[in-house]
């Protein structure tokens, strides 16, 4: 399970990482994202819809966002 | 009925038209997705192909920098990407400080154009140079990837680049001088309607 720290940093820049970090793992495998920004949760949750890749579960808290996505092929 | 032959009294325009409806019914019962329903309408095969394409005419940084969000952000979204620079767009993609051969006119345009990304004016609130440093300072405070983060983002994603040359012929912009990317492409207005046409997402920036 990796995380991505992606706090701190503002669209597109959570979303494109994320892509590139997914792009570089093997089916099945999973990925946290941790992120400050109030678009991402809505962002990440449109992006797995796009590419058919599995989000697992999302978390707020305290302004902090999580997201936990697998990689489906 | 007035047996006149031409059928024109309500009442047999009526009797006609119902029995036409039922013809055109019978017809096209079978081509619709249930029983009695009329087929769709057939769409043309265009605007499925999941790409966007972007026509960047604008030179201002405020409107690079939403072109490059739109580009980076379509291709993490696992779109294909074409951008088209096109008019003040190339200044966008000049690298600073190449001298190249120019005619007097070419050199007085080159001098009069932003070298380069990093040069580019805002579209409002320019403030004599200022506004770029401003926003920028915001960008990095804030968290956004600058626009030179963006173009090696789409660049790593395989966003295309392409440059109209007549635009560079006009602005009398050389080859030489645009900056280095992978797959960099010179094209005319067919090119760009050929890629777009196909594609779900077209904009011009």
């Amino acid at each position: 399970m990796q995380t991505l720290d992606a706090r701190g940093k503002s669209c597109p820049l959570p979303i494109v990482l994320t892509a590139k970090a997914v792009k570089q793992m093997s089916t099945g495998e999973e990925l946290t994202v941790l992120a400050d920004d109030r678009a991402f949760l809505p962002d990440v949750e449109a992006w797995c819809r796009k590419t058919g890749h599995e989000l697992c579960s999302t978390q707020s808290k305290d302004g902090c966002f999580e997201a936990t996505i697998r990689r489906r092929g | 009925m007035d047996g006149s032959g031409t059928a024109s009294t309500p009442e047999a325009r009526l009797e006609r038209l119902e029995s036409e409806l039922a013809l055109l019914k019978s017809k096209l019962a079978g081509h619709g997705t249930a029983d009695g329903a009329l087929p769709a309408l057939v769409t043309p095969a265009t605007g499925q192909e999941d790409r966007l394409s972007l026509i960047v005419f604008s030179g201002s940084l405020d409107r690079l920098i939403a072109a490059f969000v739109l580009a980076t952000g379509a291709a993490a979204m696992g779109m294909r990407v074409s951008m088209f620079f096109t008019f003040w767009g190339t200044s966008a993609l000049r690298r600073e400080a190449v001298q190249v051969k120019k005619s007097l006119l070419e050199r007085m345009f080159g001098w009069m154009l932003p070298k380069g990304v990093k040069k580019l004016p805002l579209s409002q609130m320019n403030m004599g140079g200022g506004g770029p440093m401003m926003i920028r300072y915001v960008m990095k405070k804030k968290g956004v990837a600058s626009v030179e983060e963006m173009m090696a983002l789409a660049a790593e994603l395989g966003v295309e680049v392409n440059i109209c040359t007549m635009s560079m012929d006009l602005l009398g912009m050389k080859e030489g001088e645009m900056l280095e990317y992978p797959g960099l492409a010179y094209c005319g207005v067919a090119k760009f309607l050929e890629t777009a046409a196909p594609g779900k997402i077209t904009m011009f920036v």
